[in-house]
């Protein structure tokens, strides 16, 4: 088929992985018996616990794939993934550390300099230094190249930033940000926007940084706006090669779109309507828990043949859209099937633990599809890969 | 699939380019001139053991054998032969039929087996009932029939009938393939006792089997469709340059390659005899059905009136996929067996039990 670009080879069995994953599996048993964390569902969002990120990176499950002289434990993506998908399946609050430890880190390793990577990554691995994303803007959200941020070079060499960056999670808990910015004109012709766009690494207590909350439909502030008045960032605090922020930003994408929270945002929703088959034997609920764990089990495979395609050095960008189309789409899926065959209102006041995971589901529903690419952005890089563009 | 399959795969394309698709018919129900050109090329026996009277080779040459017949909807019994009814003979230590004369299961129906006592020792049974949705029924020269076990005993018995002589029903399915009923009235045949776990691995082959012919159809439903979103112009362009088109085809594309991967992935599971086989067997012939649904629609709202045609291509692959998904047990049966197993080990233990699954 003419769809080779989307098609991964199969993830080799990792005994190394299922090893870790029993060792989290126990970890996570004790800190729910220990009360120091309570299951809730989309928590690599809203699940902000430096301690609890802290005891992970004790453990060594931060920075797991990268070189030990950065801090990293230099272990496979494989275990990585396994370590994931428990922290997800459990519903414990990682979201501290994610976006470091998911994208942040990696892009450091293979742009940052020496002096970046040594001084940064090492607290990443510990769980003591969080990261947003400085990508989306107020009038930029999917036509991403066309942001207006920009870093003008003073005569000292520093980039002098302006703008304002939104959906910057948990920017108030965060260190520092990787921030895309135009520093030169765009080139000519319908790519020609992708040129002059820069990565800069910006300590987010710079002065001239502020940070504002965006409320989501639940009240929770995870969002901000962060916006920067004249901010000068240090000349050698660029990411990579001014210019090629576009390329950059492109293989970044790789890690942000093809982890297991792309698919298992509601599992702790699936868990409780679990527990709820389990009790009624009812058949029409074993169903949709056998029906929805199959295509749990699908998206699984998938993600894992990119974990494994990341081991090999590959950046498979193009099928890690594809999970990103197909996991959140099931993660939004989980909330209209479960609700279908239980009795049982949603509400975040709920006696029923099913039905408060319900309604937390149902409030974070709509940010699954929009989150790190919209679906349509998704489908029409997929359609790139089928060969139509 | 892996490469070390490629050989195959280019010799049974080989003989395939001979064999075009056709609609059955009552006169014509099978391929038989394609089945004689696999049997002569030793591709009727791949994957069973040269010792029992197969050509020898791997799982992987089989399922590669399945998908190329499938992805060319191709009208012979090679998949029942090849992934569930030779298989499980010879594991059940039952002699298999001449690789060269199509055999094919029959898991369904109101089948009971009793002890013979016609003299010839033991592993001899009476079949009494009626096997239906046989697949190949009238066309199979052997059925590889899973009975009822006698009274009193756990399991099932898995006995080989020469059909010579017993007149099959001309029920078909979506896509004109015979799933007629065979009414066994007292047939005295060898069969062999089959635990209950034995048994359901029986029909979790079954059901994989399908998964398989299903996720090499809809990959090849895709590509037709991408091929004719290229061709076929309207308001000056090619389809696949329109948005709406694009979005329908990536669509399409996720949910092949998902069904694709979890297919291998139970198929791989299958290969390394792991327990669970019945469970990722189930995963993957649920979520493959669910892939029908969505990539046969899609794919005749891009092909438009042609593709809703008897003289164009799509329906051999579309109306099949329609009939492999009911077939083998129905996307319900295996939901709520597999939601049955989640649950089985504890309500709080659902997610350890799905990442054993595969």
């Amino acid at each position: 088929m003419s769809s080779n670009q989307l098609t991964l080879a199969p993830a080799p069995p990792s005994e190394a992985a299922e090893r870790v994953r029993l060792e989290v599996r126990e970890f996570l048993a004790q800190e729910l018996a220990a009360g120091t964390f309570s299951t809730h569902v989309d928590t690599w969002l809203s699940g902000v616990d430096p301690e609890f990120s802290r005891k992970l990176g004790a453990r060594g499950w931060l920075g797991m794939t990268w070189p030990k002289e950065y801090g990293g434990h230099e272990r496979t993506a494989m275990e990585r993934y396994a370590v994931t998908e428990e922290l997800l399946a459990a519903g414990a609050p990682v979201a501290a550390h994610w976006i470091a430890d998911r994208q942040s880190g990696p892009n450091l390793l293979r742009y940052g300099t020496e002096a970046q990577r040594k001084e940064i990554l090492p607290r990443i691995a510990a769980g003591e230094c969080y990261f947003v994303i400085g990508m989306s803007e107020p009038d930029s959200g999917s036509d991403l190249a066309s942001i207006r941020t920009r870093g003008t070079r003073n005569a000292d060499g520093d980039f002098v930033v302006n703008g304002a960056k939104v959906w910057t999670s948990n920017a108030h808990h965060s260190h520092y940000g990787i921030v895309l910015v135009r520093t030169g004109p765009p080139g000519e012709g319908p790519r020609g926007k992708h040129q002059g766009l820069t990565q800069l690494l910006v300590d987010l207590s710079l002065p001239g940084i502020s940070i504002n909350p965006i409320r989501i439909l639940d009240g929770g502030h995870h969002f901000n706006e962060v916006v920067f008045d004249d901010v000068v960032v240090p000349g050698d605090m660029l990411l990579g090669t001014e210019g090629a922020g576009w390329h950059q930003v492109t293989a970044e994408l790789a890690f942000e779109r093809s982890g297991p929270e792309r698919f298992l945002s509601t599992w702790p929703l699936l868990a409780e309507f679990g527990r709820r088959a389990a009790a009624t034997g009812d058949p029409a609920q074993l169903a949709v828990l056998g029906r929805l764990s199959s295509r749990a089990l699908a998206l699984r495979q998938l993600s894992l043949r990119i974990a494994a395609a990341l081991d090999r050095g590959e950046l498979p960008d193009i099928p890690a859209a594809l999970v990103k189309d197909m996991g959140t789409t099931f993660e939004q899926d989980v909330v209209d099937e479960v609700r279908r065959v239980v009795d049982v209102p949603a509400s975040l006041d709920s006696p029923d633990p099913l039905g408060r995971a319900l309604a937390e589901s149902q409030l974070h529903a709509p940010g699954y599809t929009l989150r790190g690419g919209t679906n349509e952005i998704l489908k029409g890089i997929v359609a790139r890969g089928l060969g139509l563009r | 699939m892996a490469s070390d399959q490629d050989l195959v795969v280019e010799t049974v394309r080989e003989i395939l380019t001979g064999h075009e698709p056709f609609v059955l018919t009552a006169e014509r129900p099978w391929d038989e001139g394609l089945w004689s050109a696999l049997a002569e090329a030793g591709l009727t026996g791949v994957g069973l053991p040269e010792e029992a009277g197969g050509s020898g080779g791997e799982l992987a040459d089989a399922v590669a054998i399945v998908r190329t017949l499938a992805s060319g909807a191709a009208a012979v019994p090679v998949a029942e032969q090849l992934l569930v009814a030779g298989p499980a003979l010879v594991a059940a230590d039952l002699d298999l039929p001449s690789p060269e004369e199509p055999l094919t299961v029959a898991v369904d129906g109101t089948v009971s087996a009793e002890p013979s006592d016609d003299g010839d020792g033991p592993g001899r049974f009476v079949l009494t009932g009626t096997a239906t949705d046989v697949p190949w029924a009238g066309v199979a020269k052997h059925v590889a029939v899973l009975a009822a076990a006698p009274p009193g005993i756990e399991g099932a018995v898995l006995a080989v009938v020469d059909v010579s002589g017993l007149a099959a029903s001309s029920a078909v399915n979506l896509a004109g393939e015979p799933r007629g009923s065979l009414v066994l009235d007292g047939v005295g045949v060898p069969g062999a006792l089959l635990t209950p776990a034995q048994a359901a691995h029986v029909r979790a082959r079954y059901a994989l089997t399908r998964a398989v012919q299903i996720s090499a159809a809809l990959e090849q439903v895709l590509a037709w469709t991408v091929q004719y979103a290229g061709e076929r112009q309207q308001f000056g362009r090619p389809l696949g340059k329109f948005q709406a088109i694009q979005m329908e085809l990536a669509q399409m594309a996720g949910e092949v390659t998902s069904t694709t991967a979890l297919v291998d992935a139970a198929v791989q599971a299958l290969g390394r005899g792991e327990a669970t086989v019945a469970l990722a067997a189930a995963a993957a012939k649920v979520r493959a059905g669910e892939a029908v649904e969505r990539v046969a629609k899609l794919a005749h709202q891009v092909h438009g009136a042609i593709g809703f045609t008897q003289e164009y291509r799509l329906h051999h692959l579309t109306r099949r996929c329609w009939s492999w998904r009911d077939e083998a047990g129905t996307e319900l049966a295996w939901s709520r067996l597999l939601g049955e197993a989640l649950v089985a080990a504890g309500p709080d233990d659902v997610w350890p039990a799905v990442t054993a699954v595969v």
